[in-house]
């Protein structure tokens, strides 16, 4: 009689621990997920330290990457620097702070350039170029992971 | 005997530009291995850190230090520093070169496509283009192209000023621009006129036909104009872009007269005022893009006097309305566009070309009307598929051409499936099929019935073609 039931228990007691092992894949597993949408979000738009643009608005930043507003409000030009297509940092610019997929991007800038009625972005080929970039070009804005931006350039607060 | 040779020396040109075709195809293939090689190394390299890589880099250059030829480090040393210069220089007034170069191979079961196409296939399709644009100003930029397109008979090669133009903005406001162009300018209709000979800019190998005509391309492509335009914000949803010209198209050329004319004429086309415009409606994530385009095309025939040309001066107008629509997905684009075309001709054209009869273009009032429905699908950002069904009815009252000698010359319905490779970002590569029922966007000057006999009504067409931009 004993032996039945302590088998039940036990095997409560098993399914009581997959489940909690369950839980904790799952809590580890969207800890991760969470993880990885905060490490997405750890970049700035970066511009050269003589930018007097403190705030910028997502229509503004948008309008500037897509190569069409070309001046600052104090009416200085803008250099836009970017990565290449295929660089994590310059798609999740383009999808989460541009909210544009890349692919539409360069098919604007192409647009732009083979009609004559633009210019493209300056591109840069690692985080260190674009710093180095930014830093030294007047008017530039660019992208930095946070890991990577020192005082040398200005961070802007995108609204 | 006179006849003779020159037909040997065509014939003799022909050849050679077939052979240097083929040369430049594979000539472009080799590069593509070599940028691809190029491309594969760096992300090597940077798996490692720099310090490796320097390491490597270091290595790599060892065997050369070897041999004992100081010359060849020297020389790698130039090119890289010649690159490096021109990476790091900050190049005055802000000066981008880019260019871009496309070779394709066409073979067609029946009528020939830029070239002799149905007979064993044909290198004649050749694109290139070097352009130039500065900012002298932070509101001025100075842009310039020039084009070379090999295509049949209609286009030569020789090189031409694509766009030339002063390009001022006047107004400018967060998402709100205003401004004005002056010069040779691109002409704004559809999604893709803009840039239709650049490869990498337009769905497939041959532009929807029955839109975006190869027949009188020169007449489409640009003209010398004065274009308002701007852009602005509209609510917070996206944005509308508008561009407005006064135009005086570029009209002396064979195709363009032998497709209004309907025959090669003595005389020559004026160009005349004519207006042009587009406005695109774009969310702000671009997914949704919503166009209209008109054209008000004027043109004139000049007869030619001196040899009592039987052709009167007569004088045409073209008033084509497009409407574009594209949805835009991460994986997947559909892409549509109708035209409804309006030709009007006067009745001063006189006599046909021989002077025997009335000149049938006399007082003629048609409507066109063509459309295509596109779809394109990413599979990876290096591959990419396209289908596309494409119709073009000259007339669009009279659909099936009846009534007419040839009624298939009347209309085109174009069936195409595609896939390209974006091998690097700067080199691609692409393959297509059509099967066409019809011949009516086929250019009349590759396709002379009087030499080659008559047209074949259903065709098919395979293509490939390698690009290269930078």
């Amino acid at each position: 009689m004993s032996q039945p039931q302590s088998l039940i228990q036990f095997s409560r007691c098993c399914l009581l621990k997959h489940k909690v092992c369950f839980f904790y894949a799952l809590l580890i597993c969207l800890w991760c997920v969470n993880a990885e949408v905060w490490a997405d979000n750890h970049y700035e738009i970066v511009t050269y330290p003589g930018v007097s643009e403190k705030v910028l608005s997502v229509n503004s930043l948008r309008s500037i990457f897509s190569m069409h507003l070309k001046t600052w409000p104090d009416g200085t030009k803008i250099r836009v620097f970017v990565l290449p297509d295929d660089d994590p940092l310059h798609q999740s610019v383009s999808k989460e702070k541009i909210n544009v997929f890349p692919y539409q991007l360069r098919a604007i800038w192409d647009r732009l350039v083979f009609s004559g009625t633009g210019q493209a972005p300056i591109k840069v080929n690692s985080s260190e170029e674009m710093l180095a970039k930014v830093a030294s070009t007047p008017g530039a804005i660019g992208y930095l992971w946070r890991a990577d931006i020192n005082e040398n350039v200005n961070v802007l607060e995108i609204k | 005997m006179k006849m003779l040779t020159c037909s040997r020396l065509s014939s003799y040109l022909l050849d050679s530009s077939k052979r240097l075709g083929r040369w430049l195809v594979l000539l472009l293939i080799i590069f593509a291995g070599a940028v691809q090689a190029q491309g594969f190394d760096p992300k090597k390299v940077q798996a490692e850190s720099d310090r490796s890589s320097a390491k490597w880099l270091q290595a790599s250059e060892l065997p050369a230090e070897a041999s004992g030829s100081d010359t060849t480090k020297k020389k790698s040393g130039l090119v890289n520093s010649a690159v490096n210069w021109f990476r790091n220089t900050n190049l005055p007034a802000d000066l981008q070169i880019h260019g871009f170069a496309s070779q394709a191979y066409i073979t067609t079961s029946d009528n020939d496509v830029f070239g002799n196409s149905d007979n064993g296939g044909s290198f004649g399709l050749t694109e290139a283009g070097l352009n130039a644009s500065i900012r002298p100003l932070p509101r001025l930029q100075i842009s310039a192209q020039v084009l070379s397109r090999r295509a049949g008979k209609g286009n030569s090669g020789m090189p031409r000023l694509d766009y030339a133009f002063l390009d001022y903005r006047l107004y400018s406001h967060e998402v709100n621009q205003f401004g004005i162009r002056i010069g040779r300018l691109k002409n704004p209709f559809g999604f893709y006129n803009d840039t239709r000979d650049v490869a990498f800019t337009r769905p497939g190998i041959l532009l929807p036909q029955s839109i975006y005509f190869d027949r009188t391309r020169n007449l489409g492509l640009s003209g010398d104009s004065v274009q308002l335009y701007g852009e602005t914000a509209v609510a917070n949803i996206g944005t509308v872009s508008t561009q407005f010209g006064v135009w005086w198209p570029i009209v002396s050329d064979k195709d363009t007269e032998l497709s209004i004319l309907g025959a090669l004429p003595r005389g020559q086309l004026n160009r005349e005022v004519s207006f042009i415009g587009r406005g695109i409606f774009e969310t702000n994530d671009k997914r949704l893009r919503l166009g209209i385009s008109g054209i008000w095309l004027n043109t004139s025939y000049d007869p030619e006097y001196k040899s009592n040309d039987p052709v009167g001066p007569g004088s045409f107008q073209f008033t084509p309305i497009y409407f574009s629509a594209q949805y835009n997905a991460e994986r997947w684009s559909l892409t549509s566009e109708y035209a409804i075309r309006h030709l009007k001709f006067d009745n001063n054209f006189g006599l046909t070309n021989d002077g025997k009869s009335r000149n049938p273009i006399n007082g003629m009032n048609v409507l066109g009307e063509s459309y295509y429905f596109q779809g394109e699908y990413r599979f990876t950002p290096k591959w990419e598929g396209i289908v596309r069904y494409d119709a073009y009815y000259a007339d669009r009252s009279n659909r099936d051409g009846s009534g007419f000698r040839i009624p298939y010359a009347h209309f085109a319905k174009d069936i195409m499936v595609g896939i390209r490779w974006n091998v690097t970002p700067q080199f691609m590569l692409r393959a297509e099929y059509h099967h066409v029922n019809g011949t009516g966007w086929l250019s009349k000057l590759d396709n002379n019935p009087a030499k080659e006999g008559p047209l074949s009504q259903h065709w098919d067409l395979y293509a490939i073609q390698a690009s290269y931009r930078f």
